[in-house]
């Protein structure tokens, strides 16, 4: 019967042009969306190489990575034995706690506790895992520079401004710090002796 | 799908509340439309959906693009940069641009053809009078937005388009130094103006989709025209149509069909042999360098074309605002009681001959001047002038042809 | 004759007449065809080296980063050779000359233009462009001095001295020329639109599905306009 057929081939119709209607109208969100998302040049930048040989021994540099900060410090051989001793004093002595605190290559004692690739240089992320802020550089032991700011046994580290987290020279946060986790540490790595490419 | 959205208790809540139900049923789905329609009537349909495409891209362009003469390296600017960051570095900028480009030159085509039918079938006739004139305000904002988008990438069309433009103002009698001075917001084309270029490109469309709407609910008012221009009864289902599903899938396959020429020339021929983007815009403005052609895009180039016509610069003004505020009069130039065409063999040779002329009024536009091609030009400028003025005499000579009864 | 056919004739017509192909921009020499292909990714790795040992001598391409460069699948750069070719740049350094503003206008009495869009922004476009480097002449009326004068530059006095040794070059060594001019030619074209590959590849995809629903859609409405009479 002509009329019954007539039926399955309009209904057929309807439901081929509404699909294929749905999915042109759903590839068509994809380049609208797909444009806000970080465009090449973004990306691009998402990668900072950065020449540590140029920094200072004993001394800190912050760059920007991704638009955030990042500190790169110089340790001195003196500095890396003030990472010793006060374990009992630090939340996570070992950057256990949480994904963004560790890396794949921390695997050793050793690194673990200089949270470093190269052990002279630390390369971590600057915002204190509290609240942001940008924890201030306080790298001598004891109060004789920092004045009542640091506490008596201070080892030298970052002290954050905003709400008095401590950090010892490996960016390890001391017992009574309002921040809960050590800084972060980012993927990174070095492309030549001493250009690493952090991203 | 939407019968049965329309059979949930969401629905009934809402309806209680707005009145939804009878809206919808009136003014699209059982709208009713003449049975003959021809598919000269799916180009308002298409209209709107550039019209659509056109704000969505525009709104994600808005997103990347900055409005700064700020010269960069290389004599650049931060707008031309921004346009080429789109084109380079935005996921499917170039996707987004090229279709916005293209975009402008596809709204006017669509929109003159709709204009055309609405000339050669009489749709704008009484009681159409008031569409029509909407719709010539939709075409004045159109090109207004037009003008303004074309400054943003900041190219040397960009720049020498919007100084020739703002000099055509400045040269209106007492006012023309005051609204030069207002529309550029400084003695030349700069940084102030594309500001205030780009706020008025972003604001134009929504003045656009507000008249829409009027231009709509005013038709809807009065109903569809016909082929025939005759009136119909319009709750005589031999004369009407539903809207829905009859004119819905006609306009939807129309739409379709159009979308496949847009969508090639974005793919593959965006420039469009220089016509739809100007070779001459992918080079950087430069305030003391005018190009060596300089002509304005081909939608704008019969209104360029009458302004070339007379010796005298105020004259030619004068002429170019006469040929667009004729258009508001055209309904009540032509005084003949037959609407279509098909009936009036008079009215159609010359409306046919009309839609020649602007085409030829436009080639003239695009070209530059030769001693032929300037009397070319004033030929058409004389005829564009003459057909209207020929309206008021028309009836009177002119012998109609029976109209039917039906349809 | 329905207004249907009238409007399709005129459009065409109007086609024709406005289509009065892009003619040579130049002293109204029609512009030599250049064999450029900006898929083949050997053709446009000549045409790089071209424009970094010979064009970037005093031209920029602003808007190619070196990063940039070595993220188009079309040319698939190492790093290597974006070390290579970037020397002391930044890798988001655009290919800049080295040839300061001051330095050029004193040389040539002008700043050479970006390359970035010089084929999309000149007349005849990548034709024009091939034409330029293959059109250096000697002047008949003996007024632009050689090495100045060139058949398709508008006016045909241009600044730029001939940049690959086209006048009196040696009669073996013309095909050797053409060639580079040709790869450089479709470097410009390439990094003109970078995306036009992707485009034309995806334009395809497209328009075959939209032919699909057309299809579709066209049979849904005559199927719908059966029962209207």
């Amino acid at each position: 019967m002509t009329e019954q057929t007539d039926h399955s081939r309009r209904n057929f119709l309807y439901v081929a042009a509404g699909g294929l209607g749905a999915v042109a109208g759903g590839a068509a969100a994809i380049p609208f969306l797909g444009s806000m998302l970080p465009a090449a040049d973004t990306l691009a930048a998402a990668t900072t190489e950065f020449d540590v040989s140029t920094v200072v021994e004993g001394q800190l540099v912050v760059i920007v990575w991704q638009g955030k900060p990042v500190f790169i410090t110089n340790r001195s051989d003196e500095m890396l034995t003030r990472l010793d001793g006060h374990d009992d004093n630090l939340k996570d002595v070992n950057s256990e706690a949480i994904e963004a605190v560790q890396a794949e290559w921390m695997d050793t004692p050793e690194k673990r506790k200089t949270r470093s690739i190269n052990p002279r240089y630390l390369v971590v992320v600057a915002s204190c895992t509290h609240l942001g802020c940008i924890p201030l550089y306080k790298p001598s032991a004891g109060r004789a520079e920092w004045g009542d700011s640091v506490p008596s046994d201070w080892v030298g580290g970052w002290h954050c401004p905003c709400h008095g987290s401590f950090y010892d020279l490996s960016a390890r946060v001391i017992n009574g710090s309002p921040a809960p986790h050590n800084l972060h540490v980012m993927p990174y790595k070095f492309i030549s002796d001493s250009v690493v490419l952090i991203g | 799908m939407l019968e049965s959205m329309m059979k949930t208790k969401l629905f009934a809540w809402v309806d209680r509340r707005t009145g939804a139900e009878a809206i919808i049923k009136s003014q699209l789905t059982e709208y009713p439309a003449p049975k003959n329609l021809n598919w000269m009537w799916v180009f308002g349909a298409i209209a709107m959906t550039v019209l659509v495409l056109q704000i969505v891209t525009g709104i994600f362009l808005a997103m990347y693009y900055k409005p700064s003469a700020m010269e960069t390296l290389g004599g650049f600017s931060v707008a031309f940069d921004s346009v080429e960051r789109i084109m380079r570095d935005v996921n499917f900028g170039w996707l987004l641009r090229y279709t916005h480009a293209v975009g402008a030159s596809m709204f006017f085509l669509v929109v003159y053809i709709h204009m055309g039918r609405g000339m050669y079938y009489g749709s704008y006739k009484e009681p159409r009078e008031l569409i029509w004139i909407m719709g010539v305000v939709i075409l004045l904002i159109m090109q207004g937005a037009a003008f303004f988008g074309y400054l943003l990438p900041w190219g040397q069309m960009s720049f020498w388009g919007a100084t020739v433009i703002t000099n055509l103002f400045g040269a209106i009698p007492v006012l023309g130094d005051l609204i030069g001075q207002l529309l550029m917001g400084g003695f030349s084309v700069g940084d102030p103006t594309l500001n205030r270029f780009f706020s008025l490109h972003y604001l134009f469309p929504l003045l656009l989709v507000a008249i829409v709407a009027g231009h709509i609910h005013a038709l809807h008012t009065v109903h569809s025209n016909n082929p025939d221009g005759i009136d119909l009864d319009q709750s005589d289902p031999n004369n009407v149509v539903m809207f829905h599903p009859y004119v819905t899938m006609k306009d939807a396959f129309a739409v379709s069909l159009f979308m496949m020429l847009y969508m090639y020339i974005v793919f593959f021929n965006p420039q469009m042999g220089g016509y739809f983007i100007e070779v001459d815009n992918y080079v950087p403005a430069n305030n003391l360098q005018t190009p060596a052609h300089i002509a304005p895009v081909w939608y704008l180039t019969p209104w360029y074309t009458i302004l070339r016509s007379f010796e005298v610069k105020l004259v030619g003004i004068a002429a170019m605002g006469a040929s667009l505020a004729i258009l508001f009069v055209f309904p009540f130039l032509d005084r003949s009681k037959v609407r279509s065409a098909r009936y009036r063999p008079m009215y159609r040779g010359m409306v046919i001959l009309f839609f020649i002329d602007v085409i030829v009024l436009g080639y003239c536009g695009h070209t530059a001047t030769t001693e032929t091609l300037k009397v070319v030009g004033q030929i058409a400028t004389f005829y564009y002038f003459a057909f209207f003025i020929g309206l008021l005499f028309l009836p009177k000579i002119e012998k109609t042809k029976p109209l039917p009864e039906g349809v | 004759m329905k207004l249907n056919t009238i409007l399709l004739s005129l459009a065409t017509a109007g086609m024709m007449l406005t289509s009065n192909v892009a003619l040579a921009s130049g002293g109204g020499h029609v512009l030599k065809h250049a064999n450029v292909d900006v898929t083949n990714q050997e053709q446009l790795l000549r045409g790089l080296t071209v424009f970094s040992d010979v064009c970037m001598g005093c031209h920029s391409a602003k808007y190619i980063t070196y990063k940039g460069l070595m993220a188009y699948p079309e040319l698939g750069i190492s790093r290597e050779l974006a070390d290579e070719l970037r020397g002391e740049k930044p890798m988001m350094s655009g290919m800049i000359t080295d040839l300061s503003p001051a330095d050029a206008t004193e040389s040539y009495g002008k700043i050479p233009p970006d390359l970035s869009l010089i084929v999309p922004g000149r007349r005849g476009g990548v034709d024009y462009v091939y034409s330029l480097l293959t059109g250096y002449a000697h002047d008949h009326n003996e007024k632009v001095p050689d090495g100045n004068y060139n058949t398709y530059f508008p006016g045909n006095s241009i600044a730029m001295p001939d940049p690959l040794g086209w006048l009196d070059h040696d009669a073996e060594d013309t095909a050797e020329l053409e060639q580079q001019a040709e790869d450089v030619s479709a470097f410009l074209a390439f990094i003109g639109d970078p995306h036009q590959n992707e485009r034309r590849a995806m334009g395809k995809y497209v328009l075959g599905f939209l032919l699909l629903l057309t299809i579709v859609l066209f049979l849904l409405k005559k199927e719908v306009w059966k029962d209207v009479h």
